[in-house]
This record gives C-alpha cells, structure tokens and sequence, in this order.
C-alpha cells in the first residue's frame, strides 16, 4: 500500500550517497535534480519507487537516487520496469534512458507499453549521442553529423522521439532541459502524476561528445515555451504540429495530455482478475491446471 | 537565468529579500555539486576554487538572512526555489572534465556578470523604493563579487600553452 501523504519528503531523501561519475558539466547532472524535486513534490518513500534503466551515461541515474534502482541491460529498461509493475502494481516505477537506448536498440518496445498503456514515466536523455561508448551516431543525431562511425557525415534522418510516442498514442508526452529546472521538475511530476504511460524527452547536453549548439547556451537560443505559445495540451494534433519542430526548435513543456485517461493495463489486470478468481484454484492445486482431466 | 511569477512591480520587501536569499543558496548549492565533480575527476585546484565560492555564496546568504530575521523575524516565505533559476549560480554545463583553476575562475565570473544583468533588468519595473534600493544595493554587490574573482584570477600564474581540451579522449569506436 503506498504511503503517499503521510510524510514530507525533500530533494535531498532521494539522494544517495553514490557519487555520479558523468563528466563534470554533463546534462545527467541536471536531471538527476529534477527527478529528485519532482519525486518530492510526489512524496512517494524512497522504497515505494522501482527505477529501471538501460545501459548508457544516462543510465548511471537510478544508482544516484535512493530508490531501489536497476540498471538493467541497454535497451531493455522498459520490459523490465513493466514486469515490476505487473508484479507489484502499487510501486511508483520510473524507467529512463539514453537516446540510443530508447530509441535505437530499445525502440520496439516503447510502443507495446504505449498500446498498453502501463502506469509508467518514461524519460528519456536525449544527447542526439552514444556518450557511454565515446561519441558514436546515435538515432536523434542530425543528418550530415560527424561522429567517429560517420566520419564523413551521416546519412540518415534523425528519429522524432516526440512525433514517435505521440503516434503511437502516449497519452502524456512533455519535454525538458537543463535551461530550466523548475520547469523540468514539473513535467516530470506531471508525468508520475497522469494515469497511464508518460513520456518526458529531455534535451540534455553531453559536454564531452555532444557539437556546440547543443550546448545550455545553444539550447536556450532555440527554446520556447510551450504554455507561453498558448499551446493546448489536450489537442493532440496541435501536439504533433508542432513536435514536428523537434531538432530545429525546443519546445519546452506539455505537448499532450489526454483529457479522459483510459484505463491503464494494471486496471485492466485487476477487473480481469476479479473476473475470473471466483472459479479460480486456490494456490495449492495451481498445478491441476496442468493435469489432463 | 530564468524567473516564474515573480511580479517586480508588487514585490514587497520581505519577498525581495527571501528572492536574493535563495539565490545566493542556489549558486551555493551549484558551486557544491561542481566541487564534488571536481573531486569525483581528480582536479583538487578547480575543486578548492569552487569550494570558495561555496564559502562565499554562504558568507552572502548568511548576511541576507540576518537583515530577514531583524526585519521580518519568522515570518512565513511566499517565494520559492521554484521562482528563480541560475540566477548567480554558473550554468550546469560551466564545469569540465580536469578544467584549470583559470577556467573555473572564468565560469564563475561569467555567473557574476549574469547575476548583476539580472538585478539590473529587474530594477526599472520594482515601484517600491526599498525593494529599489536593496536591488540596486545586490547589483552593485554583483560587482564587488565580480572584483574578488578578478582578484583570485590574478593571483593565477601565467596559463600554459596546454589547454585542458588537450586531455580529453578523442570518440573511438568500442
Ligand atoms: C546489447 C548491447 N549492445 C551494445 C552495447 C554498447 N553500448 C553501451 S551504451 C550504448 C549506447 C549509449 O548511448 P545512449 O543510450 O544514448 O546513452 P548515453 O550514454 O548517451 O547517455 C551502447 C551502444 C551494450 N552495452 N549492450
Ligand atoms: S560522455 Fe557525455 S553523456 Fe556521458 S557522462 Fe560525459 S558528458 Fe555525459
Ligand atoms: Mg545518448
């Protein structure tokens, strides 16, 4: 049973007392932050919260909160962070990631959680890099980028993470950065707060890998707010109009929240499962179902 | 640099001193989190810089916080963390992998810089003529702060032809 309310929780309960090793300056940095802001906001015990991640920089996060945390396997944060939550439905799960993580290697799972619909926040770290393995193409790299796997530019498009998740049908879809803080803590509450699947893609430089304009300065020089431009977040198709911006302008906000959540997979488990337990066996003859009658 | 509703034109002074009061803690807890960096990548002399500023954001919110106490005792804040942001505090990707003392010198000057940009873009709206003048008074503190920096950049000795570029690794495939 969650506790929620019974306790005030601070940022500073979410820390623990692992020291990031993430090159000085990094985004990650930031992030980490705003998780820990918005999991107080939440006021969730740390024990109550399940943090899965892939492999990657990114990925180091789980470690630096005091959550019970996975730093599971590269791309396969999502599967993982859903078996958590169908086993023990009443956990805050939160999965997170790098790009390549989520949308190179782990790309095909994000849309099975998204049709479900699982009660999980996604976020994603969006370094439009492969920084743990030194500066490789990731999917969000800008055509024409040059990397060491490309070395005379890339080739390919960039994946949209944004128009991806909203196409998809996530029913919250926001993005961050580290140009502003506050404001990232509070799509990242908004997001454990909705019902349902939540996704918050956050612009966050790699200093070390990363090209210049993708930098804090060359951030803000591209970032807008969403709420600023009167942006209704309950209209979806507004929101896919304008992620269609996503690499040219940083938008900064909610994109979509669905108005009328449907009901998440968990939801869906428990009717069933209420169903059916009446004719259910009881634990200890579970294997007659087995035995040809 | 960024602020969330905050109203210049009707800040009381209570609220004005809570605003420059988080802000100092901000750039504290900024200047924390860089120093740990530091220590974390093995550069004790950009690490011991940074822990200075540490001292001086503290030294600074420490004096605004007493003028609170004997002005408006306890009394409750109606502003918040959540209104301000990198106002003094140097921006998330200032700190570098082995930086040089000069380099972090030079970041935390440049979040000097910034912080009196921000007092000074605030002080033509405030109508209140105390907020005015404790607005004009961290400004002109902005320059001070700027000064002692200069001060410990010119204690520096001349920088090496090295740059600290030089030592990160170039991107090679694994
Ligand atoms: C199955 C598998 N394939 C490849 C790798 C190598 N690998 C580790 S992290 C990574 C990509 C990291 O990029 P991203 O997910 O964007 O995270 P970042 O480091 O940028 O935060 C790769 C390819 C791996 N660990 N496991
Ligand atoms: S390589 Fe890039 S993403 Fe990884 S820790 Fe360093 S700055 Fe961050
Ligand atoms: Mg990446």
């Amino acid at each position: 049973m969650s506790t929620t309310g019974t306790l005030e929780y601070t940022p500073k309960d979410y820390k623990s007392d692992l020291k990031p090793i993430w090159c000085p300056g990094c985004g990650d940095f930031s992030v980490v932050q705003g998780i820990y802001r918005a999991l107080a906001a939440i006021g969730r015990p740390p024990h109550e919260i399940a943090f899965v991640s892939g492999i990657g920089c990114s990925s180091r996060i789980p470690g630096y909160t005091t959550a019970y945390g996975f730093n599971s396997v590269h791309g396969r944060a999502l599967p993982i962070a859903q078996g958590i939550k169908l086993a023990n439905p009443d956990l805050l799960v939160l999965a997170a990631g790098g790009d390549g993580d989520g949308f190179s290697i782990g790309g095909g799972h994000i849309a099975h959680l998204i049709r479900r619909n699982m009660d999980i926040t996604y976020i994603v770290m969006d370094n439009q890099i492969y920084g743990l393995t030194k500066g490789q193409l990731s999917p969000t790299s800008q055509k024409g980028r040059v990397t060491c796997t490309s070395r005379f530019g890339s080739l390919e498009n960039p994946v949209n993470p944004l128009l991806y998740v909203l196409a998809y049908g996530a029913g919250f879809v926001a993005q961050a950065s580290p140009t502003d803080l506050a404001g990232m803590a509070a799509v990242i509450e908004e997001a454990i707060r909705y019902p349902g699947f939540a996704f918050v893609n956050i612009q966050s430089p790699c200093v070390t890998y990363g090209e210049e304009g993708q930098q804090i300065k060359g951030l803000k020089a591209i970032s807008e707010s969403l709420a600023g431009l009167g942006h209704n977040p309950a209209d979806r198709l507004a929101a896919m109009d304008l992620a269609q911006h996503y690499g040219e302008k940083m938008h900064l906000g909610v994109f979509y929240r669905n108005p009328e959540p449907p009901p998440t997979y968990g939801d869906l488990v428990k009717e069933r499962q209420a169903l059916l337990s009446k004719d259910a066996l009881p634990k200890e003859r579970i294997l007659d179902l087995f035995i040809k009658k | 640099m960024a602020i969330r509703g905050i109203d210049f034109t009707t800040l009381s002074l209570k609220d004005a001193l809570d605003l420059a009061i988080l802000v100092e803690e901000e750039a504290q807890e900024r200047y924390e989190e860089f120093a740990a960096q530091m220590d974390q990548h093995r550069t004790p002399d950009a690490a011991k810089f940074f822990r200075y500023m540490v001292e001086n954001e503290a030294k600074h919110g420490r004096e605004l916080s007493s003028r609170r106490v004997q002005l408006f005792g306890d009394a409750p804040r109606s502003v918040s963390r959540t209104m301000i942001y990198d106002i003094e505090a140097p921006d998330y990707d200032a700190a570098r992998a082995f930086m040089s003392p000069r380099r972090a010198m030079e970041a935390a000057l440049a979040s000097e810089v910034k912080a009196h940009g921000f007092f000074e873009a605030a002080l033509p709206a405030i109508k209140d003529a105390e907020v005015h003048a404790l607005f004009a008074e961290l400004r002109d503190e902005e320059v001070l702060h700027q000064n002692l920096v200069k001060g410990e950049l010119a204690k520096l000795p001349p920088d090496s032809a090295v740059s600290d570029e030089d030592f990160v690794d170039e991107p090679a495939p694994q």
